[in-house]
């Protein structure tokens, strides 16, 4: 990897599995698949249920709101591209519905972050076409 | 046991290290080479006869094939050959793979070989970046995640589910740096203590600086052959493969079913079945140390304490010398070396050389029994193998 891509964010390329998923985030819903068959609601998206295998999957908006399960404040950056956002707090949010999702604290001070917080989906549009979910403290 | 049970199938007949630590200028393959040498010299085995080896990937060089390039650099034509790739777990597969391609006629005489230049080879920086590369470029890259955080998220949530402390983590890292004091080559021997370890720089919370393991050079290499052929060639001390077991629960952290209890508790209870022991019979171990909290959790997963007793466990002394299970005696990925994929290897090279009582002012008395667990990608993946002695056959 050169100099210049190191120091680029990463972003994510939408293939046939995760085009709704980044779609939907651009609308302002943070898409789930609903399994019709058994019922099982899993983050992230693609062709078969995870529980039961099958293709009868449904995309459906989560509510948004969330527990934080764990978390970590970065302080140490993962190469260039992130050295001016430290500290930053990855948090692992339990969403409502029940799957767990990776995102990072977007609602001020990291310090303020605490295990069983609640928090809701904030929008993050980082470009035409990404827009990232990031969490705020309810 | 079933008839085609591994359990004692294999004997370690030759293990070798690389220059390890800070080694400039020398690529994977030449530290692999170096490695190899050593390993063949101590089985007293010629090239030419290993039929089959085994590597893992190196960040450092180029070849995706790694095992098929080494082979070439080094003389060798093999007709059985893979390079392997579950993260830290790989070391561990190299062992029960290469052990049963020799239980299942595949090849008589495996080479298991891996070396990598981190330190020097490629930037800190651009090593640490080449380890987040492996995780989703779609739910996880995005948001910054260090290869670290994976793991802290992990202990910082054993912290709140059973009380573990900073100063319980740091303690680790203080038993790795003592063990490695004793220990020829040994990257890191100045001593510290725990506050040392709390005063040093945050990189992901819970872990500072010196709760993560090192960046270095180097490589190992172990030579495998049936049990019948060693006694043929009349090895000495044959170190047998009696257990081997393997669990992946999840890619994603975001999926691991729990983020305090492992898939190491299915890879460690199908390795001790296939052994015949337990975790009580262990005399020495070679635990995966990424970071500290890694350890506290494996401690537990493997059997050595109650879960969510690590910490303490670890307090008391009982990981080192004297205590119930005295682990990673050679440093460890914390203070010894860890050049990536062949850091667990190093465990491995540790673990049967304590087995031999071959470890000088750092043996272990009478051990004959050991256990190494590695471990990758978040414990995305776990894979165990239960060492012994010709007594423990």
């Amino acid at each position: 990897m050169s100099p210049e891509d190191a120091s680029r964010k990463p972003l994510p390329a939408p293939d046939a599995d995760t085009t709704a998923f980044w779609r939907g985030l651009k609308d302002g819903r943070l898409l789930l698949q609903h399994c019709g068959r058994c019922g099982h609601v899993q983050y992230y998206q693609q062709a078969m249920c995870r529980a039961c295998g099958s293709e009868q999957l449904e995309h459906r908006p989560a509510s948004g709101r969330g527990k934080v399960h764990s978390f970590s404040v970065v302080h140490r950056a993962p190469g260039p591209a992130f050295k001016t956002d430290v500290p930053y707090a990855v948090l692992l949010v339990e969403l409502a519905e029940g799957p767990r999702m990776i995102s990072t604290f977007a609602g001020g001070d990291p310090a303020d972050v605490t295990f069983d917080m609640d928090v809701e989906l904030s929008f993050d549009e980082v470009s035409e076409e990404i827009t990232l979910p990031r969490f705020r403290k309810v | 046991m079933s008839e085609t049970s591994l359990r004692g199938q294999v004997a370690v007949i030759g293990i070798g290290m690389s220059a390890v630590g800070k080694v400039p200028g020398r690529s994977p393959l030449s530290l692999a080479a170096e490695a190899t040498r050593n390993a063949l010299a101590d089985a007293g085995l010629d090239r030419s006869e290993v039929d089959g080896v085994l590597s893992s990937h190196a960040f450092a060089s180029p070849f995706h094939r790694f095992s098929v390039a080494f082979s070439e650099y080094a003389g060798i034509r093999p007709t059985f050959s893979n390079t392997l790739q579950v993260s830290g777990a790989t070391a561990a597969t190299m062992f029960s793979i290469g052990a049963a391609a020799i239980h299942g006629g595949l090849a008589r005489t495996v080479l298991l070989v891996a070396a990598d230049s981190l330190l020097t080879g490629l930037t800190p920086d651009l090593a640490l970046r080449s380890l987040t590369e492996s995780r989703d470029q779609q739910y996880e890259m995005p948001f910054g995640i260090p290869v670290a955080n994976t793991f802290a998220m992990t202990a910082h949530r054993h912290m709140k589910e059973f009380g573990t402390t900073p100063e319980q983590l740091a303690e680790v890292a203080v038993v790795h740096r003592r063990h490695a004091s004793r220990t020829p080559g040994a990257q890191q021997t100045s001593p510290i203590a725990v506050a040392d370890v709390l005063n040093s720089a945050m990189v992901t919370t819970p872990y500072h600086k010196l709760d993560c393991s090192l960046i270095s050079d180097g490589g190992a290499a172990f030579v495998l052959t049936s049990a019948e052929h060693a006694r043929a060639l009349g090895v000495e001390k044959p170190v047998y493969i009696l257990g081997c077991g393997e669990c992946y629960t999840h890619e994603h952290i975001f999926l691991m079913p729990s983020l305090t209890t492992t898939g190491a508790v299915d890879s460690a209870r199908n390795a001790y079945a296939m052994a015949g022991y337990g975790p009580a019979d262990m005399d020495v171990a070679g635990i995966y140390d990424c970071f500290t909290g890694t350890v506290i959790m494996m401690l537990e997963d493997l059997g050595f304490c109650k879960k969510g007793e690590g910490g303490p466990f670890v307090a008391d002394g009982q990981m080192t010398y004297g205590g119930c299970i005295p682990a990673n005696t050679h440093g460890g990925l914390l203070s010894f070396a860890h050049p990536g994929m062949p850091g667990s290897l190093f465990h491995f090279h540790e673990v049967i050389a304590q087995l031999r009582g071959q470890c000088r002012d750092r043996q272990v008395a009478d051990a004959h029994l050991g256990l190494v667990h590695s471990l990758g990608a978040g414990f995305a993946t776990n894979a165990t193998t239960i060492l012994g002695t010709r007594e423990a056959l």
